[in-house]
């Protein structure tokens, strides 16, 4: 393969154990357990290499990471490896002590998920009683400590309605950044779509309010929009395109080009233990096999967006239209989209939510 | 007013120099690589000097009028800022 891009990020997924529950996790339903995690000294390679293949961002995630005890060694190394370390978490058990701690380490960057506005919605939605109090209690003393803080909002039915809200909470809060992202239909996510699934008017609200919050606080907080792909007529660029910017490694050391690529049949994966993170990037028949635009089918193939969506989300395709190499259902070229679009209004398949566990 | 600006990269901003990409600013979810020019300017923003004296002192390294100078930094300022990258 050549021209093999220089990747930009790595998703380090450090455990799947996590104290909360959402319904919307992008973790696999197949959740890894603790015995299987990498151990220190192998996530402290994994960093070292990141950074020799050119990798700026190093994203350390779950999962909840805080449940790992050698976080802030990780997060050494990487930083000492020349990486700019980004935290994302629940901030359940963020404590000040833990906070100093990493911030010594060298962190950069803190990303603190929020469920809701209200003690009372986030709570249901992150399965945890006393979340929304610990999160309060974390980004601020994020800001106190002068680290840079995102807030996160994964937006559904339940919360659409919120988002200006969401944009007060982090303004409020002194946030250098927010994500108002929609749901991303993967691995839990998909077990509650319909449950999780707001109307079309109510996500063109969100746009609304999303720009004009925008002009608003231009040079105060930086809005980033994901947008949910049910309601799109072309598809996104799914992780910047297949094995061109993001390296997702899992608990147990699997390499991945997307959070959600392991529920696609037929790919081999390799394992950060077995081999050094530069060779699987480039030679792993994992990332070859959607990387560029060879692979692709009609109408993809010599499209004009097809350098700018890659062909959109390989997950959602097989998960649509069945097919791991068909064109993004997401597309309205796809003869997959109005089945995508009917989905997008189905009744609700279950009474509640199923929560995220291990082994659920 | 604007004279009196002292622009500063935002938290969680880094300056870095990257094998591969020359010099960037990182920031969350973000990298944007730095020309010469722009470079030179980010590394005056420390939070302490005036944009004034910025402009003075990159005319006097690049042999250039100050008010040229004051261009280049006003409009990769505004950039900046709008990005998040830099505050004043």
């Amino acid at each position: 393969m050549t021209n093999v891009p220089t990747p930009l990020g790595l998703l380090a997924e450090l455990t799947h154990r996590c104290p909360l529950g959402c319904p919307y996790c992008s973790n696999p339903i197949d959740l890894a357990r603790a015995s299987t995690e990498l151990d220190t000294k192998t996530w402290n390679s994994v960093m070292n290499e990141a950074a020799a293949l050119g990798i700026a961002h190093v994203h350390l995630s779950g999962g909840e990471p805080l449940i790992r005890n050698d976080l802030a060694e990780i997060t050494n190394t990487a930083h000492l490896a020349g990486l700019y370390t980004n935290l994302i978490t629940s901030a359940v058990g963020l404590s000040d002590q833990r906070l100093t701690e990493l911030r010594a380490a060298g962190l950069d960057h803190v990303q603190i998920s929020f469920q809701g506005t209200s003690p009372e919605k986030t709570d249901v939605v992150a399965h945890f009683k006393g979340a929304y109090k610990a999160k309060i209690e974390a980004a601020r003393l994020v800001v106190e400590e002068g680290l840079a803080l995102t807030v996160n909002a994964v937006i559904h039915r339940g919360n659409v309605d919120d988002v200006s809200a969401f944009i007060d909470l982090a303004e409020e809060l002194g946030a250098g950044r927010l994500e108002i992202a929609h749901t991303q239909y993967h691995g839990w996510a998909i077990a509650n779509r319909s449950l999780l699934m707001p109307t079309h008017e109510q996500y063109l609200e969100t746009r609304k309010i999303v720009d004009e919050a925008r002009t608003r606080l231009e040079g105060t907080l930086v809005i980033d929009h994901v947008m949910p792909d049910y309601f799109a007529d072309r598809p996104k660029a799914c992780m910047g395109g297949w094995g061109r910017q993001v390296i997702v490694v899992t608990p147990d050391g699997r390499a991945l080009p997307c959070h959600a690529a392991a529920t696609i049949p037929g790919l081999v994966f390799d394992n950060v233990k077995k081999k050094p993170l530069g060779t699987i990037w480039e030679n792993s028949d994992a990332f070859n096999r959607f990387r560029g635009t060879e692979w692709m089918p009609e109408p993809c193939k010599g499209c004009d967006r097809a350098e700018i969506d890659w062909g959109g989300c390989r997950c959602q395709a097989l998960e649509i239209a069945g097919n791991a190499a068909a064109t993004d259902p997401a597309c309205s070229l796809s003869p997959d989209h109005a089945r995508m679009k009917d989905l997008a209004t189905q009744a609700p398949a279950r009474p509640g939510f199923r929560f995220r566990r291990i082994g659920g | 007013m604007t004279e009196e600006k002292k622009p500063r990269l935002a938290p969680g901003v880094k300056l870095r120099t990257d094998d591969k990409r020359g010099p960037v600013l990182l920031g969350p979810e973000r990298v944007l690589e730095l020309d010469d020019i722009a470079l030179s300017i980010v590394q005056q923003m420390d939070g302490t000097r005036r944009i004034s004296d910025i402009a003075q002192a990159l005319a006097k390294e690049y042999d250039e009028k100050a008010d040229v100078i004051r261009a280049d930094i006003d409009s990769l300022l505004k950039d900046l800022t709008a990005k998040g990258y830099v505050k004043s």
